[in-house]
């Protein structure tokens, strides 16, 4: 049985009937990883062992008669970006850095989705220290995008999205830290869901952007991700930034949008750069919205287009600061037989770290030194004010604003190469992370020129991600649930 | 291309960030940042006069304290398992005062 290309209601039904068992879904699960992921090269790790001991644990509570006690995701196959701590496996965010790390720790998302009953999968590849849009910047190879494999999945969180596009898991874990969720989730037509800054605690995730970075599920329909949000969601003690967040995701998700307020926001529906058939699929998307009986509203966001530059500004400092504990003695690559600390440090950076990492830390470098903070930090801080602010008017007379999750369907390997251009493909996902907001990619259909995914980009005020779920559930009425990919559709491993 | 930034600059630069650079890699290191630092510029250009800034978007935070109560941690074992070099329960670096070096 294909268990990583079934939801998780199918799962748990067939636990429950005895069809099967968790360790058939695990070890099953894995040897689907093994074959298809030749072609995707999504899974940086892949851990048959702690899949089998999870997967015994299920097994252990159906025989007792209490599947229930395991938790929402129950012998769910599921995956972790390669960025989150999970003890005794590795965890190198794709670079030569932390090649050999091995995590003393595990990180409190990953925690939740294993306590909730999750089988855990593997690592999943990345851009490196996710600095990317395309997953060709990891350090182990490039993941392919399982709609054409000529094409990227997107990124950072690219083996994330690829995963379940390829029907290798159910769920997954990434991180966003400027539209490394949902960019890669549209490019991959998956559900992709970057919380509300504060829903998900950060614990044991490396750190990027620490006032940007999220955490959120990849599925192939609301109520899983929705589920997994609800196993996700809420305070942990080791993050101070994480809310006491107690909202039942699932909860709404069949109330349809009738009644429901939808923007549209024309500086994103006219703005240079969208493709025509991106922009038509949008279109569609809000016209079904409003036969449905949603009602559609536009609304301003004046500031908005000035978050691309303000975020690479906060982004590139913040992660200068964070990257800063890589010092080559604690843990992380060593380049040993200098005769001095300073040029262990300098040579065992600069040998560890990438080109896209090494770029952003002297950008970051360059941007916090004196005389030139005041010329761009701090301006961007106040720009991040006026977007906020821009939002929350917007949210005065809508419940959640509709826009495209990136401006073109996933482009070839290769097609571009100047930085400043690839970070046009974060245009519309990065105001939100500034903002702090919740923003989801929900699977709209295909492009008619390319054939490949389109996502809409739903986007709802500061902790009331409910309603972003609400109408994606609305749209998966009319779209149907995310399939895999055809070429690893019903057991297909990409010919 | 403005030159925001000279070879000098991405040198010093380099050195607060500890990122050691070939002389070969400082040119382009120097021009793609030049790049980058162009799309800035519109940060650059807004009237903010009066606009508080928003460093974090939970702003109401401050000294965040737990209980001072004892809790399991890492053990010497664990904190050193991954440190690429130690001796005698310790993280071990190239001498910092006076010669020395690697051992």
């Amino acid at each position: 049985m294909e268990f990583a290309s079934m939801s998780v209601a199918e799962i748990q039904a067939g636990l429950a009937a005895k069809e099967f068992s968790a360790v058939e879904v695990a070890q099953q699960s894995v040897e689907r990883v093994q074959a298809a992921d030749a072609a995707v090269h999504a899974f940086l790790e892949v851990t048959p062992e702690l899949a089998l001991e999870a997967a015994r644990k299920v097994d252990a509570a159906i025989a007792a008669g209490d599947l229930a006690s395991c938790g929402a995701l129950a012998g769910v196959p599921v995956a972790f970006k390669d960025n989150m701590n999970l003890t005794g496996t590795h965890t190198t965010c794709a670079s030569h850095m932390l090649e050999s790390y091995v995590s003393p720790y595990t990180a409190t998302c990953v925690d939740r989705v294993l306590q909730a009953g999750g089988i855990p999968l593997g690592k999943l590849n990345m851009d490196e220290f996710a600095f990317g849009s395309t997953t060709e910047s990891s350090a182990f190879g490039r993941t392919c995008n399982p709609w054409n494999l000529g094409c990227v999945p997107g990124g950072s969180s690219g083996g994330s999205a690829a995963a379940v596009a390829a029907g290798m898991a159910t769920v997954t874990l990434g991180s966003d830290t400027g539209g490394s969720i949902r960019q890669p989730g549209s490019f991959c037509g998956v559900v992709a869901v970057k919380p509300t800054y504060g829903v998900v605690s950060r614990y044991g995730v490396v750190a990027f952007g620490s006032s940007l970075d999220q955490v959120g599920p990849f599925a192939r329909n609301v109520r899983d991700a929705a589920l997994t949000m609800n196993a996700l969601a809420g305070r942990d003690p080791l993050d101070c930034t994480s809310q006491n967040v107690t909202t039942d995701f699932t909860a709404n998700l069949e109330q349809g949008v009738a009644g429901m307020r939808i923007g549209v926001v024309p500086e994103f529906m006219n703005a240079e750069g969208l493709s025509a058939e991106v922009k038509d699929k949008i279109n569609e998307a809000l016209a079904k919205l409003e036969g449905m009986g949603a009602e559609l509203v536009e609304v301003e966001l004046p500031h908005v287009h000035s978050a691309i530059s303000a975020y690479y500004v906060i982004a590139p400092c913040e992660a200068f600061s964070n990257l800063a504990r890589f010092d080559s003695v604690r843990y992380g690559h060593c380049e040993a037989g200098h005769k001095d600390l300073g040029s262990q440090y300098e040579h065992s950076r600069s040998g560890g770290f990438g080109e896209e990492a090494r770029r952003r830390i002297m950008l970051g470098s360059y941007l916090l030194s004196a005389g030139v903070y005041e010329k761009y930090y701090y301006p961007a801080q106040q720009v991040r004010t006026l977007i906020t602010q821009d939002y929350q008017r917007a949210y005065e007379k809508v419940d959640c604003i509709l826009a495209p999750a990136a401006p073109r369907t996933a482009f070839k390997f290769g097609e571009i190469s100047e930085p400043a251009e690839m970070y046009l493909s974060d245009m519309y996902t990065i105001s939100i992370n500034i903002a702090g907001n919740g923003g989801m990619s929900m699977p709209i259909g295909l492009g008619a020129d390319t054939g490949m995914p389109v996502g809409a980009q739903l986007i709802t005020p500061a902790f009331k991600d409910e309603n972003m779920l609400r109408v994606a559930a609305a749209l998966e009425q009319v779209y149907g649930t995310a399939p895999v990919a055809p070429a690893f559709a019903n057991g297909k491993v990409g010919e | 291309m403005t030159q925001h930034l000279s070879e000098k600059d991405v040198r010093r630069i380099a050195e607060y960030a500890r990122i050691g650079l070939a002389d070969d890699e400082v040119v382009p290191m120097m021009n793609t940042l030049n790049n980058i630092i162009d799309t800035l510029e519109p940060i650059t250009q807004y009237d903010l006069e009066g606009v508080e800034p928003t460093f974090h978007p939970i702003g109401d935070l401050s000294n965040v304290m737990r209980e001072d109560v004892e809790v399991p941690g890492f053990t010497q074992e664990e904190a050193l398992s991954n440190a690429p070099k130690q001796q005698d329960g310790c993280f071990l670096i190239p001498s910092i005062l006076g010669e020395g070096g690697d051992r």
